[in-house]
């Protein structure tokens, strides 16, 4: 397997440019398709959201679609990863089926905790995904110790979590960037800076960039455009290989915006709409989506696809059962034998050849 | 870091182990610095002592000269022990005596008063009854008034019940009205019940006032059990209980347990075997996860159990946690019971005699006939909260179905392997 | 059958995980080189190297997440806390990420977490408390907490061997007072109560270092038969075995070292009171450390924590009740 990035990776803000000689043709159309799957899913979701079907609150990643599909497409099967709330694309990247999504945003059975938690919160242990917590970045310690068993037991795999810019001030972030560094840790963590924290601007959250940080920290940074999902995918990759080679841990900030409210309850009102309107203009799925008409795609046929992919799963998911209250207390504890994660799917040209 | 001393004699102060650590306990007195007669600084070094998480210096607690060195080199003493007496210069000095060991008058009062001034507000305890006294006066028939009680402030205390109880059997005199009517009085001779007697006469009274017992009885055919038991060289119990198993897991509304109103249904069939300990009673032990053992497994099991109740070598773990329980008073010739429920279980099933009886039976040409076959009644008591009639019978059925190798698969009752 | 202290059953146990199992890793501040705080991992570094017995950073959090992420990638983590108290540092990833994990996606979390708890000895405000009940309160996490160093070891072992996060509180007092036989080899003790003395009259229920101290208050107390209960494990709580002593002897005594509110004996107060009302020949009385830190001075401490001759107090006031 390669391990370093080939080829020139440009990571600039601007990033319309940026290529990355690892992607295949096919591989920057799959980018695009589970850009556009997270979006669907999360259009049919605040639907869903706003007739009543979804209890709570709901939570989107509109406009940082990007960063969960390039960084979950650099990450080989047996590599383990801990998804944030607003990074839908890597579990469908690692194959978990739309409909199963909706079936959990909805409280049903089929979905993937048959419940018990809701919105995002949710990970496939089968396909190597923990899901989160609310504390955030509480997963940046947990990717720690998968990544330390990994390095004792001699393994050439990576954990990545992601967190976000306010997540930055909490202890666990020291506390994990800190033994990340002191032990060299195959581990990569995403921090999706979307310029606020609820309603919190960067600026009130930190005085020091947290990119700035890594350094003292023993930690490898590198900052990328949060809207180019292949720029993403290459930060990640090169982050992986460093991670697999004994290079340690590396931070990568993803620069995005969040465009939409906290949650569906929140209109936003404290953003500037100047800024928003800049963001716009740099649509992540818009981007990708230029890029692979001009290799000569059906981008039409590929958004007509999504589209009837997401008609059956909604469906689907409209007809799975609500959970038995009766089993309402079950589960809290594992009565059998502690089954560990296992692979999940790496879509990746690189990775299938690899296996080839 | 500072020794501890503890003034003796007026003038005198003794150097104690200390405690290098919160969990050390003891210490090994390594080399003494000073000997008898020698003058010491305050704080100057007497002694070494090594513990088993550090070795340290012990300097002296006052200025003074050495009067007596009380431990030897290389020996471990606990912590606080006297080490060395010294002479303190002026005839005062050292620290003060402790205030710790003062009575703590004034310390907190304990967060929670014990037992005292509970009871009744006005310190009144006689006609206060506590549930346990109570409980116990309603199931003996005794009229709480007319106890003396011993408790304080003369409350009738449980231990008064069970006496008024007992004198009442003895004497068949002063129970309640409620008693049955005393038989002629006999020159029989009274002792109290055994602990074990006693323990079974409260689970039994107390299983008949909690469920609503109901037994329902079904006779089968044991011909196929009476041939597989045959190669095993077992009674009949191991297959009967295996079939209970099968039938317990078609049914699992009857391997439940039902504490209050809440009902829980088990996914492992904990099953009781009850034992006989002759004269000295009963005593039911468990095999847990029944489910995983063949015919033969429940057979060794059964008889390592009744072997080990009848050594008294039985553990808690081996009586707890049953879901369901069998008895077998079959073995010595009866031919119906209603048994008790085994709280809080709500199904137990007992095996009656198997005997040979004349059945009606349908031949091979499909006539009627009567044939001779070994036949066993199996009553099943069950708890009316929990369940009802007809779930009972249909376990019932089943159960006969799978003693009589009609339903569950080509080896209904287990014989050559466990699930 | 080899004799030893609390201390060193804990180290034996370790040893024989670390011996037999290559997934169990020791983890914590100054386990390694040093051998912890109070010894307990004396040695094992030497024997089994700094990659299964890891000095980490002063990081609780960290510890027990990275505990967690080890441990759901197959690995058998025994982190240790090294005094009870500093686990309000790590409090968010035992209770919101292990303790929850297993609920919302099936995902066991295969930790044991060693806290030295308890005081007696002037540790203070922070070095001597007993936090069980922050964790009994926390849904999926079980809490232990041996009496005996038969049982240090072999509820170590099982608390290893659970496929579910483990609070396993030593009690610091036991570590070199307590000393017993200690079977070899790797059997497992269950979570469940033990009959530490059998008796008629009165029923003490403890656990920790409190087992001891009611074992000695009720050595005689005017011949009274007190039977004495070691509840071993305070989640999964050993309801059957309460329950059978109260129906037996209708009189109970908790004891808690712990802060009384809400602490484990009042738990085992609510159970008593719910489901053995009618066994009761008296009120539940409860022993236990008033709701205020653990002081430093002796006397102020010995005022808090309670003291055989407090439980003793109570036993015979509830036995002329």
């Amino acid at each position: 397997m390669a391990t370093t990035a080939s080829g020139p990776i440009t990571a600039g803000i601007d990033g319309a440019s940026v290529t990355s000689e690892l992607l295949t043709r096919e591989d920057r159309v799959q980018l695009l398709r589970y850009m556009l799957l997270m979006r669907g899913v999360e259009e049919r979701a605040l639907n869903l959201y706003r007739q009543g079907k979804v209890p709570g609150s709901f939570y989107d990643g509109f406009g940082q679609e990007a960063i969960s599909a390039g960084a979950a497409f650099a990450m080989a099967a047996e590599d383990r990863l801990c998804v944030l709330h607003r990074d839908l694309a890597a579990h469908l990247v690692r194959g978990v089926a739309p409909g199963r999504v909706l079936a959990q945003y909805m409280g049903r059975t089929s979905g993937l905790t048959d419940g018990r938690d809701g919105n995002v919160h949710f990970g496939d242990r089968r396909l190597g995904c923990v899901g989160m917590v609310s504390m955030l970045p509480d997963m940046m310690p947990v990717a720690n110790g998968m990544a330390l068993a990994f390095k004792l037991r001699g393994e050439r795999r990576c954990a990545l979590t992601w967190l976000g810019d306010g997540a930055s001030s909490r202890g666990d972030f020291h506390e994990a960037m800190n033994w990340a560094g002191v032990s060299r840790l195959p581990v990569i963590f995403v921090l999706e800076n979307n310029q606020y924290a609820y309603s919190t601007p960067t600026e009130l959250q930190f005085a020091v960039d947290p990119i700035a940080r890594a350094a003292s920290y023993g930690v490898h940074g590198e900052t990328v455009d949060g809207n180019d999902a292949e720029a993403v995918f290459a930060a990640a990759f090169e982050a992986r290989a460093r991670a697999l080679d004994g290079g340690g841990p590396t931070l990568i900030e993803a620069v995005t915006m969040r465009m939409h409210g906290h949650a569906a309850h929140d209109d936003m009102r404290y953003v500037p709409a100047e800024l928003v309107e800049h963001w716009r203009a740099r649509d992540p799925v818009e981007l990708q989506e230029r890029r692979v008409i001009e290799l000569g795609a059906d981008a039409q046929e590929l958004r007509a696809d999504v589209t009837s992919e997401l008609d059956a799963a909604v469906d689907w998911a409209l007809e799975q059962p609500m959970p038995d209250p009766g089993s309402a207390a079950r589960g809290v504890f594992c009565e059998g034998a502690a089954e560990p994660l296992g692979d999940g799917m790496a879509p990746f040209s690189g990775y299938t050849r690899e296996a080839l | 870091m500072s020794s501890s001393s503890t003034e003796q004699a007026q003038g005198t102060v003794a150097v104690e182990m200390p405690q290098m650590g919160v969990s050390v306990a003891e210490g090994t007195l390594t080399v003494w610095h000073k000997h008898v007669g020698d003058h010491v600084d305050r704080d100057e070094i007497i002694c070494e002592v090594s513990t088993d998480k550090i070795d340290t210096d012990v300097p002296s607690p006052a200025a003074g000269s050495i009067v007596e060195l009380l431990v030897e080199e290389e020996k471990t003493v606990p912590v606080g022990t006297a080490l060395a007496v010294i002479a303190v210069e002026g005839g005062g000095g050292g620290e003060p005596a402790a205030a710790a060991d003062a009575p703590a008058a004034d310390a907190p009062a304990p967060a929670h008063a014990p037992a005292s001034g509970n009871g009744t507000a006005n310190g009144s305890h006689a006609s206060f009854h506590s549930p346990v006294a109570q409980r116990l006066a309603a199931a003996h028939g005794i009229d709480l008034a007319t106890v003396k009680g011993t408790g304080r402030g003369g409350r009738v205390r449980k231990q008064d019940v069970l006496a008024a109880a007992e004198s009442g059997r003895a004497s068949g005199s002063s129970a309640a009205p409620a008693a049955a009517e005393p038989s002629a009085p006999s020159a029989g001779v009274s002792e109290p019940l055994s602990r074990m007697r006693r323990a079974i006469a409260e689970h039994m009274t107390r299983s008949l006032h909690t469920a609503a017992h109901c037994t329902t009885i079904i006779e089968a055919d044991f011909s196929r059990v009476e041939r597989e038991r045959a190669p095993i060289g077992c009674s009949p119990l191991p297959l009967v209980a295996r079939a209970v198993v099968a039938a317990l897991r078609a049914h699992p509304a009857l391997n439940s347990t039902l504490e209050g109103d809440s009902l829980t249904r088990h996914e492992d069939v904990n099953l009781g075997i009850a034992v006989s300990l002759g004269e000295r009673g009963l005593i039911v032990p468990v095999i847990h996860r029944a489910q995983e053992l063949s015919a033969e497994g429940l057979a060794a099991r059964i008889a390592e159990l009744a072997r080990r109740a009848r050594a008294d070598e039985l553990t808690a773990d081996d009586v707890r946690g049953g879901t369901f329980t069998i008895t077998n008073p079959g073995g010595f010739g009866s031919i119906a019971s209603t048994p008790i429920i085994n709280q809080p279980q709500v199904g137990i099933l007992d095996l009656e005699a198997v005997v040979k009886r004349p059945v009606a039976i349908v031949d091979d040409a499909g006539g009627d006939a009567i044939a001779v076959r070994p036949m066993a009644y199996l009553c099943l008591s069950w708890d009316h909260r929990a369940l009802d009639g007809a779930l009972a019978a249909q376990f019932l059925a089943t159960l006969r179905g799978v003693l009589e190798g009609k339903e569950v698969g080509d080896d209904p009752i287990g014989r050559t392997a466990a699930p | 059958m080899p004799e030893m202290t609390y201390l060193q059953a804990i180290h034996d146990g370790l040893r024989e995980e670390l011996l037999a199992d290559e997934r169990v890793l020791v983890m914590g501040e100054d386990v390694g080189r040093f051998g912890g705080a109070f010894k307990v991992t004396d040695g094992l570094w030497d024997e089994f190297g700094a990659e299964r017995v890891i000095d980490t950073p002063l990081a609780e959090a960290a510890i027990i997440g990275t505990a967690v992420g080890a441990a759901v990638v197959g690995m058998r983590p025994v982190c240790e806390m090294q005094f009870a108290d500093f686990v309000a540092c790590g409090f968010d990833q035992l209770v919101n990420v292990a303790g929850k994990m297993h609920y919302r996606q099936g995902l066991a979390v295969p930790i044991t977490v060693r806290l030295p708890s308890g005081g007696g000895f002037g540790g203070g405000p922070f070095h001597s408390q007993n936090p069980e009940a922050w964790f009994m309160h926390a849904p999926g996490l079980k809490v232990v907490a041996p009496a005996t160093a038969a049982d240090a070891k072999g509820m170590l072992i099982g608390a290893i061997h659970d496929p579910n996060p483990v609070l396993f509180f030593e009690h610091k007092h036991l570590y070199r007072r307590v000393k017993g036989e200690v079977p070899p080899g790797r059997e497992e003790t269950p979570f469940r109560a033990r009959v530490a003395r059998e008796g008629r009259d009165l029923t003490v229920i403890a656990y920790g270092a409190m087992v001891w101290s009611a074992l000695e208050a009720t050595e005689d107390i005017d011949g009274a038969s007190v039977e004495v209960i070691d509840l071993r494990s305070l989640v999964p709580l050993d309801e059957e075995a309460i329950l059978a002593s109260v129906a037996k002897t209708s009189k109970v005594v908790v004891i808690d070292e712990a802060n009384a509110t809400c602490a484990a004996g009042a738990q085992v107060a609510a159970l008593i009171a719910e489901r053995a009302f009618e066994d009761l020949d008296g009120p539940v009385v409860r022993v236990a450390t008033p709701d205020a830190p653990i002081a430093f001075s002796p006397p102020l401490e010995r005022a808090l924590l309670p003291q055989a001759d407090r439980i003793e107090e109570a036993c015979r006031e509830l036995l002329e009740y």
